[in-house]
């Protein structure tokens, strides 16, 4: 019907399906960081999902999971410490392929949009979405070591 | 267009939580889970119910994730206690 | 000395209101004197909330 259902259906098969696949097999680093990785490839499908039905209210739903997600990244990254310690996960290529889909498909449906109240808000969601999935993978790849205490 | 991208969510829902029951220690389950959340919200929106998923995302993305460690992590430090225990003889790694 | 300080701690609750009251702004879906209103009163509640963490983080 649109391109941009079509764009987060294609996000949402490769890019879940990827880290789908990541999360279930492998040693633990690789399902943290797929985990970490899966809430920011969602974020983006749903911003493309809001600007495919024509609901400016759905961009909630991307707003929550921009902040959400990586709250759930740092829980992880906290109580698996002792895990994670000996091999702290790297997914250096993979965070930052995120971050650059997320910034491009929040740049795109910014253009589309047009400047008003809901570009701020889209900036506000892109900017929580990238800055917060890249604290997230830093503190996964060992930030957290020197807050361990047991 | 509309209905691949509900064929899409389905079917990743289905991958999901078949791998969140396949999968059998508690920890990885938990990250399974985190996931999981994420995808059923992502379902309900494309199923044009965007408050329920909301409150998916609030639910499933951090809160199970977290109760769930937590609790795996006081049975641990439990089964250190008292290891000749019943449940000081599961490892580490867990699963059989 | 004592004015001092509680200009410095309105001065600092006022500096979190600002940023606060904007985002509501931002992320409301219509403007109007009601949201306006609700916005201002759940943006001093939390400037409050805020500088009480920032006391606790930093120790002050």
């Amino acid at each position: 019907m649109n391109g941009w259902i079509l764009a987060a259906a294609v996000v949402l098969a490769a890019g879940l399906g990827a880290t789908l696949r990541g999360v279930v097999t492998g040693p633990l680093r690789r399902r943290a960081a797929a985990q970490n990785l899966s809430t920011a490839l969602a974020c983006p499908a749903l911003l493309l999902l809001a600007q495919g039905y024509a609901r400016p209210a759905y961009v909630d739903l991307a707003l929550v999971l921009a902040v959400l997600g990586p709250v759930g990244t740092l829980v992880f990254a906290r109580l698996l410490a002792d895990e994670l310690a000996d091999d702290p996960p790297h997914a250096r290529t993979a965070t930052f392929t995120a971050a650059a889909l997320g910034a491009a498909v929040v740049v795109a449906v910014s253009v589309a949009t047009g400047p008003g109240r809901a570009l701020v808000k889209l900036l506000v969601i892109g900017a929580l979405l990238v800055g917060g999935n890249l604290v997230a993978s830093r503190a996964l790849a060992g930030g957290m070591q020197e807050g361990r205490r047991d | 267009m509309t209905e691949a991208v509900i064929v899409v969510a389905l079917l990743l829902v289905g991958a999901c939580a078949t791998a969140a029951v396949a999968v059998r220690d508690p920890v990885r389950q938990s990250l399974v889970l985190a996931v999981l959340g994420v995808v059923l919200a992502v379902l309900f929106t494309v199923l044009q119910a965007p408050d329920v998923g909301l409150s998916q995302l609030a639910v499933g993305s951090a809160l199970t994730p977290l109760l769930l460690l937590l609790t795996v992590r006081k049975v641990r430090r439990r089964a250190q206690r008292a290891p000749d225990g019943p449940a000081g003889r599961r490892g580490r790694e867990g699963g059989p | 000395m004592q004015g001092r300080r509680t200009l410095l701690a309105v001065a600092e609750v006022a500096a979190w209101w600002v940023p606060l009251a904007a985002l509501w702004l931002v992320l409301v879906s219509t403007v109007d004197p009601l949201e306006a209103a609700v916005g201002a009163g759940a943006s001093s509640v939390v400037a409050l909330v805020a500088r009480g963490a920032r006391r606790a983080v930093t120790g002050r």
